[in-house]
């Protein structure tokens, strides 16, 4: 009887850690965009799944599975952000908030048609991507790029919903604005810095 | 009419189409009387629109191939409230292994000049065991060939071709590591073939006569082909076996 139990225990563990395996990739590109660095993005993977099995009792089978994980690896990273800062590293915050909620902007945008069509495309993008602050860019890369729901965002990033939509807009216009204006590349953050052209 | 600030807030629900029916008219309505505003929906319709489009290339970053086996291990080797039977899973292997090195150590002291089949099939069948149960992917999917020869190129400098998985002989590849082989380390590519495991160690720049060896209840087929030594071990039968070493004969040809 408790060999039975335990056996059908180790079954269940090794049915549910093949299926959170099948997150690996998406889940390494997302860590890697939070990290930005090859290492510390493979940790956090690593934490994430062991946590997974840990809390495995806490997952309702038949509900997103894919985005209980993202909560976990975005509270992981959440969570060490917050020990890198007790420990004296500065995580930008309040103040990144502000950015991007002027109204108007830049006399003309580019179609995105347009842009899509350049041959440095994927080069600025990444570029794009990589100089908004952390907060947009974990916001715009949730909806766009792995479109989970507004309230899965809401729940992974532990945030208001409204605050996930404000956050989404901030994202995609300093992003569209940016490559509206590639040919400013020697000064990146020029709109950061409120210059018009 | 709604406000500019009430529809800016939710300005991304609605190019979403994530707002309810009747906010959806309230801002429709507003956007058409408001350039601004439009310029801000413009803004919004593009940022996604790019981001969607190149969300494939984006996703892109291939996990380094050690990943998957480092977070099944980390995973499921987490002690459980009944670990008892999952210790003794790990002790008899490990013991099994042991022993086996010890083995090895006494026949490599008493063949110290020339290294027989039997102390090179012995050692690696050692290796063999260890690797599988300490490092196996358990994965169902079949691995990448190109990606582990970059890996055993890019982490140890080995330049070798790694055979695919063949559906004809029921072969699927795993992964590779890197084994510590008396002459220095040697590339460990792992296979399943018929629910077993299979390895396949290639000595590079070693060449040695052809062996077909059995030792602590395992199967080693020794050969040189080229500039380098080949040697596959599993306890599978004897004629999967030389299904396997045909195919990876041809494969390294």
């Amino acid at each position: 009887m408790f060999r039975r139990r335990a056996a059908a225990t180790a079954a269940r563990r090794e049915a549910l850690a093949n299926d959170v395996l099948t997150y690996l990739e998406p889940l390494y590109a997302t860590a890697l965009r939070l990290t930005r660095q090859r290492a510390d993005a493979e940790d956090l993977v690593q934490d994430t799944y062991v946590k997974a099995l840990r809390f495995a009792d806490k997952f309702e089978p038949g509900t997103n599975l894919r985005a209980w994980l993202y909560t976990i690896l975005h509270n992981t990273w959440r969570n060490r952000q917050r020990d890198a800062a007790r420990a004296g590293v500065n995580v930008d915050s309040e103040v990144v908030e502000q950015e991007g909620t002027r109204p108007g902007g830049p006399a003309a945008f580019d179609t995105p048609e347009r842009i899509l069509l350049r041959s440095s495309i994927d080069a600025d993008l990444q570029a794009a991507l990589d100089g908004l602050p952390e907060v947009f860019r974990q916001a715009v890369w949730l909806r766009d790029v792995e479109e989970f729901t507004y309230a899965e965002i809401a729940e992974m990033l532990e945030i208001p919903p409204g605050t996930v939509m404000s956050r989404i807009a901030r994202g995609r216009k300093l992003l569209f604005e940016r490559l509206s204006h590639v040919e400013d590349a020697e000064s990146p953050r020029s709109e950061l810095a409120g210059r018009r052209r | 009419m709604s406000s500019c600030r009430d529809t800016l807030d939710q300005l991304p629900g609605y190019v979403d189409d994530a707002v309810p029916p009747e906010s959806r008219a309230a801002i429709a309505r507003h956007l058409s009387q408001c350039p601004g505003c439009r310029r801000e929906e413009e803004a919004q319709r593009g940022g996604a629109a790019v981001l969607r489009q190149r969300a494939t290339m984006l996703k892109n970053a291939p996990a380094p191939p050690g990943l998957h086996t480092r977070c099944r291990a980390a995973m499921l080797s987490r002690p459980s409230p009944s670990s008892a039977r999952r210790w003794i899973g790990v002790l008899v292997p490990t013991a099994l292994a042991a022993v086996l090195i010890v083995a090895t150590a006494v026949a490599l002291f008493k063949v110290a000049t020339e290294r027989s089949s039997t102390v090179l099939a012995a050692e690696l069948t050692a290796d063999h065991l260890k690797c599988f149960r300490f490092f196996a992917t358990g994965t169902t999917k079949s691995a990448d060939p190109a990606r582990i020869e970059a890996m055993l190129r890019a982490k140890y400098g080995f330049a070798v071709h790694v055979p695919p998985s063949s559906e004809a002989e029921g072969l699927r590849l795993d992964g590779a590591r890197k084994c510590t082989y008396a002459d220095g380390p040697i590339p460990h590519v792992m296979y399943q073939a018929h629910g077993q495991n299979i390895s396949l160690f290639i000595l590079e720049g070693v060449s040695r006569p052809g062996a077909d060896v059995t030792t602590f209840g395992h199967r080693a087929r020794i050969w040189t082909r080229g500039r380098n030594t080949y040697v596959l071990v599993s306890s599978a039968a004897a004629g999967t076996l030389t299904d396997v070493v045909g195919y990876v004969q041809r494969e390294t040809q």
